[in-house]
């Protein structure tokens, strides 16, 4: 084996998103760095939650460190991930059952952790959002908005390549490469392969959110988790274009936040057990739950078509043996198991959440670096993510194509500036695969050919491809005859259209009545009956 | 308005009920909400593809006494059935639509990813295979038109050569398709069959260019929207056997006879309500007198029978909210699991079980509400509980036979 | 759980289950490939341009408002209301002088009218044809539909209303531009009709135009207004009790289903009342009213229904009136658009993809070869005598002449 090529300063464990964004600063920082994710880009957590930027409202009355950290953060991203954030602005809304005396306590806290929260009438609030609650006795302005966190994350993971670091997709840490009383490395198994190869590194990075209680086991050391199962709802088109909050402590089902072509209502909180933590079910309650609540938010939600349902587990730390107890109260918790364990080579980053991955990342990196010696400042604050160079999607459709057909215009809200660097100019390449979203073969073509696809699922996060309301009903055949294509292997990609198909259907199940159940008959007249899969 | 018979529902079992009743003299109206499931039909009718235990059917009338008591071919029972089956090629010939097959042994229709599904009968645009052995051809030159993209070469060359066909992909690029792919999403096969109608010819002359000795050329279904002519001038133009596979829907082939059947049907004297919807239902005594229907308002659609052809979950005969699945017309009973749990199976390609989900009716399809059978309502289609069509692969069957069965009822009884 | 009990009123896009059959029937995917098409235009869009009115296109001014993707639905998605009501929302495109001159059906009849015989000469003039043809971008092929020098309005004052009072049972009728400013034949063969009936006919206190052509020009606002003065003077009407009977199916069709919808404009109390002429005459007949025909009177009839009558669901009463009528040969056409749609076929930019539609039907027509078409919408009879040698009759018309 040729080990130069297998030696990094770092190695990173986890594709979400705190392990891309490490990945994109410690590169930015010099470092040489190879990411290792078992699975796809954002298939824990990241993938699988609110996709709000937070104001950090939220958290002003209960924790406001975490809301000084949200609204820093939410600045930030709306400068370096552009393409990423929609800016749409958020209500706190107090209804008859809510003690409206905790408006006032709100805005203080608010306004004492630097968020520009704003008491607004609630006929205001009712004009400049008209799918609230109009029983509404009391509304608070704040710069809330969403963010998407498939995009985010391919962007940092893709600046992190542009930056020189080495990104293993499928590839599963089976071991701990270790001498005496420091990790020197990993073993990883390919799941393309079925072979392990072994990589050495100075520090191994344990950015695997949940799973990174098995990983610190499997390093010997033990990190405390709390794992907490948040379901969410899917609706199938945007009903709010302001994020809709409960002006009260933060309970069920009380964020309605308006992303994409989308929005979704959130979240339960239930605590489960480590093994539960793949493959995590939506339960009719919480179904229930989500849509009785979430409609006191927003009626509409009583009436408007469910597209998915879908889980995720937080990775919350629930204690910790570290007797300062100071990382728990910031909710970001970075521990250097050579300082907590007497561990060498092996820092853990966990706890935060989406909107504080950059700086968590940053807090790790600096670790990092201190631990190799590396005097180099954090800039990924300042430096857009790769796509975010230009602040409007219009403007950049706009340069690239003048008159931008709808086919280019979305595009360019999905890829901000790199949109440029797709054909799109003709017919062939603006051609429609998923309908639903129009996305079309340039842009699939393109995802498939420079961010690292090996099936459907990996296609729909980089492109939103059957995330429509049809669900991949239309665009699941197509997008598996372009990956078949691709990779040259038919077998696979039949094998791989039907596991798509299952794992859209997966989120349909707990919420497929009225139409949905429609459009899954008919999706299983079309694949089972037509089609003959 | 006044008929012998409404009929609510414009699919393939309502309209084969409704030619069959005006062919024997009675007056009918159909009222259709939209055009029916044909356009997305793969052109083939299954008759009976598996058991109940799901053990693969090759001679279906062999395997019909299988089924239970509840199954409509069961309530209808197998002398009759037979005769009936013996009826369909006519009846479908009368409205100018050709099938190919037979009911004593299935075909095999060649899929659109490439596999094989057992088949009782099919129109003649539809790739069929009379058993499971025969071969598709020593040499398949297999073709697709530049920019369509619901036509999977790769899948079907896949399917044919693992059963010993060598297959080569070709591509044509027609000027003729040039002003169709302007639209980014508007390739569709009914848009292609459009311009094939005269862009034929273009086809014909690119497949000679791309022939080299291949003794079969497979062709999209993308052709012969309005009749069929196209199909045998094609066939008749390319020195090889041609074979025609489906597509993505909407099917070619199927709204081809879907026109057809509507088409003979008002020539039979048949009123069509189109994209009309039965909105209510008066009755007395235990029989409907009347529907109203959206269009139509307070003006009521009067017969002195009724049947119920309004299909499953898609075409909303069948319609469902968190807590219960209804049939929502007439409120009849419904067979179904009360707990929303059991409604799925987890793996999208296992049998589902809110597919079983119909209209309980008597062994004469009269239809049952509140366990009563409602004496001038009869339910055919796909609405029909206990066909498990999905399961057991009979879903054509069903609708065509049980249509059949009541129209021979009903014209028994009202003559 | 009561929520979520139904989930399609609210949001009537979520139906769309993609199936596509939409895209089957639009006459306009075929001849016209910057066109979108329905569903894209549509239910696809609606959510898109939900995320961001940025992926508004106007290219859906090339639908033709038709409706024949809504009678193909089989989700119930109301597809062309969602395109006309996005038009509505997010054109910022302003309406040509020429499309507010082909839109303003009441003005341009109002003003032409006194001096029809010089209208319609200049009209017809090749040099005033090459004039609208290059300044204006009205096709030069088209025909213009003749000014007539005696409205019907007037002509109703003066020679029938004193004659109607006589008659107990009345219905009022909304006679529409066309009839007053083109054609009063019609209006007065639909007051024989009514009074052959035994109906005396009244008209209602202030009729303005529908507002059609204006919806479909962008002059929204324009339409509304109307709208609100049409349902104040219907409801007068119907208070009193009376239906208002209409003989065009695009006025009725736009008074009953375009109002609420497109212009949000409230017309429940006097919806039901508004009827198509050959709707009311077949329930007349059907409850054994008789009329006596001509004993000698024969005709071959070629039967189109009009895209809008095809969308209320109502041809089965105008082809069962014309079946009625003794020495009727009626022959329906497969249902078809003529490609005319109001105003979309005279506009320049338009006129080949309008004749392109039309082409299927013209060819029916003339493989039938009938003695004249009968069709209920005046833009259709405009486009079907323009584009084949045939006449076209009012049903109304073709019932008068037969009677006795």
């Amino acid at each position: 084996m040729d080990s130069k090529r297998n030696e990094f300063d770092v190695i990173i464990i986890g594709g979400g998103i705190t392990g891309a964004g490490a990945a994109r600063d410690c590169a930015m920082r010099g470092l040489r760095v190879l990411l290792v994710e078992r699975h796809d880009i954002a298939t824990g957590a990241t993938g699988r939650n609110h996709g709000l930027l937070h104001s950090g409202a939220r958290y002003a009355v209960t924790d406001r460190e975490s809301a000084t950290e949200c609204i820093e953060e939410n600045m930030i991203l709306r400068r370096i991930a552009a393409h990423c954030v929609d800016e749409t602005d958020g209500l706190f809304i107090t209804l008859p059952e809510d003690d409206l005396s905790y408006q006032a306590r709100f805005i203080e806290s608010c306004l004492a952790a630097g968020i520009a929260a704003e008491a607004i009438d609630p006929k205001d609030a009712i004009r400049m959002e008209p799918s609230v609650n109009p029983s509404l006795i009391g509304a608070v302005k704040v710069p809330d908005g969403s963010v998407d966190p498939f995009r985010l994350c391919a962007a940092n993971m893709l600046d992190a390549k542009l930056h020189g670091a080495k990104v293993l997709l499928y590839h599963e840490v089976v071991s701990f490469i270790r001498e005496g009383d420091t990790i020197l490395g990993i073993e990883a198994l390919d799941h393309a392969t079925g072979l392990k190869s072994k990589y050495y590194a100075s520090i191994t990075v344990n950015a695997a959110g949940i799973w990174g209680h098995g990983i610190a086991a499997l390093a010997g050391v033990n990190v405390g988790m709390f794992p907490a199962k948040g379901s969410l709802l899917i609706f199938a088109h945007r009903i709010n274009s302001m994020v809709i909050n409960r002006c009260r402590k933060p309970a069920n089902a009380d964020i309605l936040v308006p992303g994409d072509t989308v929005c979704v209502i959130g979240t339960t909180s239930t605590k489960i057990p480590f093994e539960e933590c793949d493959g995590v079910k939506v339960t009719p309650d919480e179904v229930d739950l989500l849509i009785s609540e979430g409609a006191k938010l927003a009626p509409a939600i009583a009436t408007t078509r469910i597209l998915r349902a879908y889980a995720g587990v937080r990775p919350l730390v629930s204690a910790d043996n570290d007797p300062s107890g100071r990382n728990i109260s910031r909710g970001i918790v970075c521990l250097d198991h050579e300082e907590r364990d007497g561990l060498k080579g092996f820092v853990t980053i966990t706890g935060g959440k989406l909107m504080t991955y950059r700086l968590m990342d940053e807090i790790v990196t600096d670790t990092v670096c201190r631990k190799l010696g590396v005097d180099k400042k954090c800039t990924t604050a300042d430096e857009p993510l790769p796509g975010s160079e230009e602040k409007s999607y219009e403007q950049v459709a706009k340069s690239i194509w003048t008159v931008p057909t709808t086919v280019q215009k979305a595009s360019a809200s999905r890829m901000g500036t790199r949109a440029a660097e797709i054909d799109l100019r003709s017919n062939k390449e603006q051609a429609l695969i998923c309908e639903c979203e129009e996305v079309s073969l340039g842009e699939i073509n393109a995802a498939i050919d420079s961010m690292e696809v090996t099936n459907l699922v990996d296609l729909r996060r980089r492109t939103r491809v059957g995330m429509g309301t049809c669900q991949g009903e239309l665009c699941g055949c197509r997008a598996a005859g372009l990956l078949a294509k691709a990779t040259g292997c038919t077998r696979k990609a039949r094998e791989d259209l039907c596991s798509f198909m299952t794992e859209r259907w997966k989120g349909n199940l707990p919420i497929a009545w009225g139409e949905t159940l429609r459009e899954g008959e008919y999706t299983q007249w079309v694949y089972n009956h037509v089609l003959g899969l | 308005m006044k008929f012998d018979v409404a009929i609510i529902g414009g699919g393939l079992a309502g309209l084969t009920a409704g030619l069959s009743l005006q062919k024997r003299g009675l007056s009918t109206v159909i009222i259709s909400a939209g055009q029916n499931a044909m356009h997305f039909s793969s052109g083939a009718f299954e008759l009976l593809s598996r058991t109940p235990d799901g053990m693969p059917v090759d001679s279906p009338l062999e395997d019909i006494p299988l089924l239970p008591g509840d199954h409509p071919y069961s309530k209808i029972g197998l002398p009759r059935l037979t005769a009936l089956i013996d009826q369909v090629p006519q009846l479908f010939a009368s409205a100018g639509i050709k099938l190919q097959g037979h009911a004593l042994r299935n075909s095999f229709r060649i899929t659109p990813t490439g596999t094989l599904k057992r088949a009782w009968l099919a129109l003649e645009d539809v790739a069929l295979l009379p058993t499971v052995e025969t071969s598709v051809g020593r040499k398949v030159l297999l073709v697709n038109l530049a920019g369509y993209p619901d036509f999977f070469t790769s899948f079907i060359a896949e399917g044919l050569e693992a059963r010993g066909s060598s297959v080569r992909i070709c591509s044509l690029k027609l000027p003729e398709m040039e002003t169709l792919r302007t639209s980014p999403s508007e390739m569709r096969s009914v848009n292609i069959a459009r311009v094939m109608d005269t862009a034929w010819k273009s086809v014909v002359d690119g497949v000679k260019l791309h022939l080299r000795g291949e003794d079969t050329v497979i062709l999209p279904q993308v052709f012969g929207l309005k009749d069929e002519s196209v199909l045998s001038l094609v066939r008749g133009s390319i020195p090889a056997n041609v074979l025609f596979v489906g597509t993505m829907p909407p099917s070619v082939p199927g709204i081809r006879a879907q026109m057809k059947q509507k088409a003979a049907y008002e020539n039979a004297g048949g009123t069509t309500l189109m994209g009309d919807t039965a909105v209510s239902a008066v009755l007395d005594g235990g029989r409907v007198v009347s529907l109203r229907t959206r269009n139509l308002g307070d003006h009521p659609v009067e017969a002195g029978q009724f049947i119920l052809a309004t299909g499953g979950f898609f075409s909303k005969g069948l319609s469902s909210t968190p807590s219960r699945v209804y049939e929502t017309l007439f409120s009849l009973d419904v067979d179904y699991d009360a707990d929303r749990n059991n409604w799925y199976a987890y793996d999208f390609f296992t049998p589902q079980p809110y597919l079983d989900f119909g209209v309980k009716t008597d062994n004469s399809f009269r239809a049952v509400r509140d366990g009563e059978a409602i004496e001038n309502l009869r339910v055919i289609g796909s609405i029909l509980g206990g066909a498990h069509s999905f399961k057991l692969g009979c879903g054509g069957g069903v609708a065509i036979l049980s249509a059949l069965a009541v129209a021979e009822d009903l014209s028994n009884e009202l003559k | 759980m009561t929520l979520q009990e139904y989930t399609a009123s609210a949001h009537n896009f979520e139906e769309c289950m993609k199936c596509t059959v939409c895209t089957a029937y639009c006459p306009v995917v075929p001849v016209n490939p910057l066109y979108p098409g329905p569903k894209q235009a549509g239910p696809d869009g609606e959510r898109l341009r939900l995320k961001d009115p940025f992926f508004f296109s106007e290219t859906l001014k090339y639908c033709l408002n038709c409706k024949r993707c809504e009678v193909a639905c089989p989700s119930d998605v109301k597809v062309a209301d969602i395109i006309q009501a996005a038009r509505i929302k997010y054109s910022t495109s302003k309406p040509k002088l020429r499309d507010m001159m082909l839109a303003s059906t009441d003005f341009m009849g109002s003003l032409a009218r006194p001096f029809a015989p010089i209208v319609n000469g200049v009209l017809s003039l090749g040099v005033t044809k090459a004039v609208l043809d290059g300044f204006m971008e009205v096709d030069r092929h088209r025909k213009f539909p003749k000014y007539s020098f005696r409205g019907f309005e007037g002509w109703f004052k003066r020679k029938a209303a004193s004659s109607q009072a006589a008659f107990e049972k009345k219905v009022a009728y909304f006679h529409g531009c066309y009839v007053n400013y083109n054609f009063p034949t019609l209006g007065q063969d639909f007051v024989k009709v009514m009074n052959a009936l035994g109906y005396g006919v009244e008209l209602l206190k202030d009729e303005k135009c529908c507002g059609v052509a204006m919806i479909a020009n962008g002059m929204s606002d324009k339409a509304r207004k109307n709208a609100v003065s049409n349902v104040q003077a219907l409801s007068e009407a119907v208070s009193r009790g009376l239906k208002v009977l209409t003989s065009s199916s695009t006025c009725t069709f736009t008074m009953r289903d375009e109002y609420p919808e497109l212009l949000g404009v409230d017309n429940s109390a006097v919806r039901d009342s508004i009827i198509l002429a050959t709707r009311f005459i077949f329930e007349e007949l059907e409850n054994g009213v008789k009329l006596e025909f001509k004993p000698d009177f024969k005709a071959r009839i070629a039967y189109h229904t009009p895209c809008h009558l095809e969308k209320l669901g109502w041809g089965v009463f105008s082809k069962g009136v014309l079946k009625k009528i003794p020495g009727v040969e009626l022959i329906p056409l497969d249902s078809a658009c003529c490609g005319i749609a109001g105003t979309y076929g005279f506009k320049k930019e338009n006129y080949e993809a309008s004749q392109a539609i039309g082409k299927p039907l013209f060819d029916q027509i003339e493989a039938v070869a009938p003695d004249f078409v009968a069709c209920d919408c005046e833009t259709c009879k405009w486009q079907i005598e323009m584009s084949t040698p045939y006449k076209v009759l009012n049903p109304i018309s073709v019932l008068a002449a037969a009677l006795a």
